[in-house]
């Protein structure tokens, strides 16, 4: 069963949020994100959440992550610039593992660059937020309907490893307004993942005292469970410590946890990170993710029609990106590969890492401007 | 089969609404449809472009594709000079000729239909507000996109009762200008 609503990519994402138990909301509006607050706003003091617009984006977030230390599910939403402006936090999200989802819905960079533009030029900025080691979580809407099913799924990977998520739109598939189709509500809420908590003795309690590669076990704060929550690096119950030891773990922990974990399990949950198009017969392979997904499909449909058959892989999981099937790509395709995307080839670079070899072809766009299914025909024609 | 629509003008003038409403209209009948909006950042005065795409089957990229628009109507010249080349050969164009200049060349390569659109709100409707109902009228009346009637009832949907008068009006005169003009849309 299933839901059929009209709406756009940003306020499908604000109803995933909700759907999925967030009750918070601390943001400041900026183009092309501002309706997922507006949506937020509209939806949260419904159910009893709160939606707050602070004096700026440092706010938005640090109100995100106070209330998400509660236990209250929390998210934010921005563009780019906002992103750059909420780095030191989402390192604190990181360093003291507090759940939190960060939609950003990608303009025309860098600084204030194309506001009202489509942009996917956030992907390494996702990667590496903040300074510092970081190990990301990020996923990539391709479409209205995973503009909420992956919000869904952005808040409960965010709880089961403890980390601030990115969920990524863009201008496009942000703004875009048409059909979507979302799962029932019981089935939403019956995948929903609530972080774990301690229930022994306060006095036993360690929120940081975890084995490698496990997320910490953060009590909401004010039921009787004492813990401290800094920037710092820390030991079994939150103080600073410079011990040596203690902050090698710290670092191999928290990067494990999300790296190791990942490819140790193909993946961080049981859900697709990918999805591959027409790949059973294909000869020549398009890359894509997001809104340029959406053109690339178009791509390989009018491709075929002319006899060339043409696959599509995207990307859905970006960070930690799924490289044992990038990797098979790479090994069935050689230099028969096209990666399109809207920057100068930040994950370009990614999948010329994985797949150990520069010879594949790129279209990249970085003016603002959707890179329409046409260019993609003509570029793939000159590959073969 | 596929149509795309293309309106362009200015922010500011509610071109997106009309573009949700036939976008909306098309799913309510069991079809798809898509509505993108191009614009500046200016808040006023920019060129805006909204595409619309409508067909039976799904549409996955949201733009229209350039030299495959049918119907393109315009009430900027701005806009109308930077979007006219993705109207195919032989579509047709809408155009308030009080402040858009189709050239003589454009006249040969397109069907160009001169309804003074601004002027049909402010003057006949009484409201300037209603200019994206008369211009979602004549876009319907022209290409048959869509049943009349029930894109009548979305667009009242979606507008605020207390002007349900006044857009009715606004989507008769459309309607009524656009009968008067001769032009329907090659099947």
């Amino acid at each position: 069963m299933s839901r059929i609503v009209i709406s756009t990519g940003n306020e499908l994402a604000a109803k995933a949020a909700v759907d999925a138990g967030a009750r918070f909301f601390g943001g400041y509006p900026i183009t092309p994100s501002s309706e997922v607050m507006h949506e937020a706003s509209d939806l949260l003091p419904a159910v009893g959440g709160v939606a707050i617009q602070m004096e700026d984006e440092i706010g938005g977030i640090s109100a995100a992550l106070g209330a998400s230390m509660t236990g209250t599910k929390s998210f934010t939403a921005t563009s780019g610039p906002g992103i750059s402006l909420k780095a030191e936090q989402i390192g604190l999200g990181f360093i003291a593992e507090i759940p939190l989802v960060i939609i950003n819905v990608m303009r025309g960079g860098p600084s204030t660059g194309l506001p009202t533009r489509v942009s996917q030029a956030d992907i390494g900025q996702a990667k590496y937020p903040s300074h510092g080691d970081y190990a990301s979580i990020t996923l990539c809407a391709g479409s209205l309907t995973e503009c909420y099913t992956q919000t869904v799924r952005a808040f409960n990977l965010a709880e089961k490893y403890m980390t601030p998520v990115f969920m990524l739109l863009d201008e496009t598939i942000g703004h875009m307004h048409g059909k979507a189709e979302l799962p029932d509500l019981e089935e939403v809420e019956a995948s929903i993942v609530n972080r774990a908590t301690f229930d022994g003795a306060p006095e036993d309690y360690r929120p940081y005292d975890v084995p490698m590669n496990q997320p910490a076990v953060l009590n909401p704060m004010f039921e009787g469970y004492r813990y401290h929550i800094t920037g710092l690096h820390h030991g079994p119950t939150g103080f600073p410590t410079e011990d040596a030891e203690q902050c090698e773990f710290n670092i191999e922990r928290l990067t494990g946890k999300i790296n190791t974990v990942a490819a140790q399990n193909d993946g961080l949950d049981d859900l697709p990170d990918y999805e591959e198009v027409l790949m059973d017969d294909a000869e020549v392979c398009i890359i894509a993710y997001g809104s340029i997904a959406l053109g690339a499909f178009e791509a390989v449909q009018k491709l075929r029609a002319e006899g060339i058959k043409a696959g599509l892989f995207r990307p859905i999981m970006m960070w930690p990106s799924p490289e044992a099937a990038i990797r098979k790509i790479g090994e069935r395709f050689g230099d028969k590969i096209m990666v399109t995307e809207l920057n100068m080839g930040q994950y370009s670079t990614e999948i010329e890492r994985i797949v150990r070899r520069n010879d594949f072809t790129r279209l990249l766009k970085a003016n603002g401007r959707p890179i329409a299914p046409a260019e993609m025909v003509a570029k793939v024609k000159e590959m073969m | 089969m596929r149509h795309t629509l293309r309106f362009t003008g200015v922010g500011g003038q509610g071109v997106l609404l009309a573009g949700e409403i036939m976008a909306a209209c098309k799913i309510k009948e069991g079809g798809f449809g898509l509505k993108t909006a191009t614009y500046t950042s200016q808040v006023r005065g920019g060129p805006t472009v909204v595409d619309i795409t409508l067909d039976d089957e799904e549409i996955r990229y949201p733009y229209a594709n350039e030299g495959e628009i049918d119907f393109m109507l315009s009430v900027a010249d701005v806009s109308y000079q930077s979007f006219k080349k993705g109207v195919k050969p032989g579509g047709v164009i809408v155009v308030d000729p009080n402040l858009v200049h189709p050239t003589d060349e454009d006249r040969q390569t397109w069907s160009i239909v001169e309804i003074p659109i601004i002027t049909i709100a402010k003057e006949e409707v009484g409201n300037v507000i209603t200019q994206s109902v008369v211009a979602m009228a004549i876009a319907n009346q022209i290409t048959s996109v869509l049943n009349p009637e029930s894109l009548k009832e979305v667009m009242l949907s979606k507008v605020p009762k207390k002007v349900h008068e006044a857009n009715l009006k606004a989507w008769e005169l459309g309607v009524k200008y656009a009968i008067e003009s001769g032009i329907t849309l090659a099947a």
